[in-house]
């Protein structure tokens, strides 16, 4: 048994990194569109009828708990911006703890994003089913399995095939015909 | 005494008719195997499999989803073991001394200790859920409408102080939950709040789709971003559990079983606190404190007992309070929902034998885990090493119909697509999940109790902080949010220790 051992397969590690801290240039950010975001909310809430008529009081009020979250989440904005600037925000070229997400990272969540969003958004619905899915497995497995190298890629792309058309025919009986789920 | 004896033997001729044994069987193993996998968590597991059970009479679909979380919990420390990854974040603290034990070539031997662990964790919880649910049951028919939004309250702030480190991310996530269970047509006027003249937005946003797209959609993208890491190879020694091992910590499994439980039935705290809080407990107390970390037998035991009785325990406030102690217990809750089942205070008047088909459910779940723990180690290793490439396709069209099969509306794809994004963009800015989900199931609960408490009160809000019960949750809210101001935790704590210190020093 060994940890180290070169021939051993790859797994990724979703976790990995979760605990690493953020830094306070994005928590600037992000605090700017909460407060944004928490006020936009508190405006909609007051613009709500208040059917005092009805109720005698207007303490059911539809905007009333809205209102409610959208101000504390401005004031907890405020807070967390207020944090990131004492934390160094608008300090010029201060890297903070961040890790840099490398290039290779950020192509491979486009890609991913981009395709489940093609999947989800536009080939379901549109498509039969277990088509869309094929397709949709087939492009996921093929295309991030590319970067592999030529040596076994025509295996790899038969494999993605099959999983693809494997996966639209499995969802198909088990959801549809076995547990009578409607499918899009 | 007879009664509940009574109940419980109902409770298991109920559920173990028809071809429930078969169920629980299956729905075991996906449990562990999606437990098992990186990337693939039992909050996930639990949501995808509510779709599977649709059709299903509503006892044996509880009974398929609380083996999918059993299970998914106890897989997670599969990969910890032999991989040095957590399948799910609740083994985390498994991996602190379960890896070390297989670099020693002892996997099997950790596997044994995570099986039986495991499996007496959620005896100990669900014999406490048995035990003190009826009772916490019916107290909490007492609770009125201004307890319970200081009980919703209550849930949103614990779970935003303990759940992801930062307390102010935490309170956020949860206000952001809150908000987003506000979206749609509101129970007094039918107005539609936030819907823009939308009418798919009139009829608010799927609590599960919201679910899949938090939990599915970003940890597919979570699982995608990144480089893959080495993992072991393994030979599995045995994987039998040890009678010594057991009967030597016997205190230890006794400790994190009730810390497990307690933790667990605290408002959506959930299973990796409740494994960390036990190994940290074990850690104090144990006389080889110096092993921790470095194949401690008694380290792996308070983790995964810990993270295992916290599973029964989640599910106490759940049907206690229709609060859930966890993600997965959320998403557990929203089943119920689904199935025409209404936990909470009520439960304890309508349906009492409920209660007790959930301990026999739970037990049952417990003994076929039992069984897969001893068997299912080869092939489970082999599934662990399916590459993300062709596993994340496969569960991103999962999610899919998952959102899509409630309602059968495209529109619910969307929202689980959005809530993905969006969850996956507040993950990486290291806001907690927890908090978000407990927000999106309780903002029904805070907000029709506060209007209800105001238009009883005529607008005083006095008697959401005089009623006994009310003054002592408020209390514990304003404690709470103290403690997580800077500096203000430290000087609780002097305090407390000059007082009792004080106290200790003072003449009989």
């Amino acid at each position: 048994m060994s940890g180290s051992d070169p021939a051993a397969p790859e797994v990724h590690s979703p976790f990995a990194g979760e605990r690493a801290p953020v830094s306070p240039r994005a928590d600037l950010l992000a605090a700017a569109v909460l407060l944004a975001f928490g006020l936009a909310v508190l405006a909609l809430s007051l613009r709500m009828p208040t059917f005092a008529e009805q109720s005698g009081t207007g303490l059911t009020a539809p905007g009333i708990v809205p209102g409610f979250h959208g101000t504390v989440i401005a004031l907890l904005a405020l807070v967390l911006g207020l944090r990131a600037v004492r934390r160094g925000a608008l300090r010029g070229g201060a890297p903070g703890p961040a890790r840099a997400p490398r290039r290779q990272d950020a192509l491979r969540l486009s890609a991913a994003a981009a395709l489940g969003t093609l999947y989800a958004g536009f080939l379901v619905g549109r498509l039969p089913f277990w088509l869309a899915t094929a397709l949709f497995v087939f492009a996921f497995t093929a295309g991030f399995e590319w970067p592999r190298g030529p040596a076994g890629r025509g295996r790899r792309l038969a494999e993605a095939a099959a999983l693809g058309l494997g996966t639209g025919w499995a969802v198909q009986l088990v959801f549809e015909d076995l547990f009578l789920v409607r499918l899009p | 005494m007879l009664d509940a004896l009574g109940m419980l033997g109902a409770g298991f001729a109920h559920v173990l008719q028809g071809g429930a044994a078969f169920h629980a069987l299956w729905a075991t193993l996906v449990g562990i195997v999606i437990g098992a996998l990186p990337g693939l968590t039992a909050t996930m597991g639990v949501a995808l499999l509510t779709t599977l059970t649709f059709s299903m009479d509503h006892s044996v679909a509880l009974l398929v989803l609380v083996c999918v979380y059993v299970g998914a919990i106890y897989g997670g420390s599969r990969s910890a073991i032999l991989l040095n990854i957590p399948g799910t974040p609740a083994s985390a603290a498994s991996t602190l001394d379960g890896y070390p034990l297989a670099r020693q070539g002892l996997a099997g031997r950790a596997m044994g200790i995570s099986t039986s662990g495991s499996w007496l964790g959620t005896l100990f919880g669900t014999l406490c859920l048995a035990l003190f649910a009826p009772v916490i049951g019916e107290y909490a028919l007492e609770f009125q409408s201004y307890e319970m939004f200081w009980v919703a309250m209550f849930g949103i702030v614990i779970a935003g102080s303990l759940s992801g480190g930062d307390p102010l991310k935490g309170y956020i996530a949860g206000f952001l939950g809150l908000f987003v269970a506000t979206i749609g047509q509101e129970a007094n006027h039918a107005y539609p709040r936030f819907a823009f003249g939308s009418t798919d937005l009139a009829g608010g946003l799927g609590l599960l789709p919201v679910l899949v797209g938090v939990f599915g959609v970003a940890e597919v993208l979570s699982a995608m971003r990144g480089p893959a890491v080495r993992a072991v190879s393994s030979k599995i020694d045995s994987v039998i559990p040890r009678l010594r091992d057991v009967l030597q910590y016997w205190r230890t499994i006794l400790r994190s079983g009730a810390i497990g439980t307690f933790i667990g039935a605290m408002p959506g705290l959930g299973e990796d606190i409740a494994a960390w809080t036990s190994y940290a407990a074990a850690k104090r107390a144990s006389r080889e404190a110096e092993r921790f970390g470095k194949g401690s037998i008694e380290g792996l035991m308070a983790a995964e007992t810990g993270e295992s009785a916290c599973v029964p325990g989640a599910i106490i406030p759940v049907l206690t309070l229709a609060v859930p102690g966890s993600a997965p217990a959320a998403v557990l809750m929203a089943a119920m929902m689904i199935h025409g089942l209404n936990p909470g205070p009520m439960l304890a008047i309508t349906t009492p034998e409920f209660i007790y088909q959930i301990v026999a459910m739970l037990i049952v779940a417990d003994m076929v885990k039992l069984f897969y723990g001893l068997i299912l180690v080869r092939p489970l290793l082999w599934v662990l090493l399916i590459p993300r490439e062709r596993l994340m396709p496969v569960v991103f069209v999962l999610c899919c119909v998952g959102a899509f099969a409630i309602t059968s509306r495209l529109f619910d794809v969307w929202v689980m697509l959005g809530a993905g994004l969006v969850g996956f963009v507040l993950r990486e800015l290291r806001f907690p999940m927890a908090p978000l989900v407990l927000g999106i199931v309780l903002g029904d609960l805070l907000d029709k109790n506060l209007l209800r408490g105001l238009v009883l009160s005529g607008g005083d809000v006095t008697p959401f902080f005089t009623r006994p019960i009310s003054a002592v949750l408020a209390g514990l809210v304003a404690l709470m949010l103290l403690m997580s101001v800077p500096g203000v935790n430290a000087r609780l704590a002097r305090g407390a220790r000059g007082l009792f210190g004080a106290l200790r020093r003072r003449p009989a």
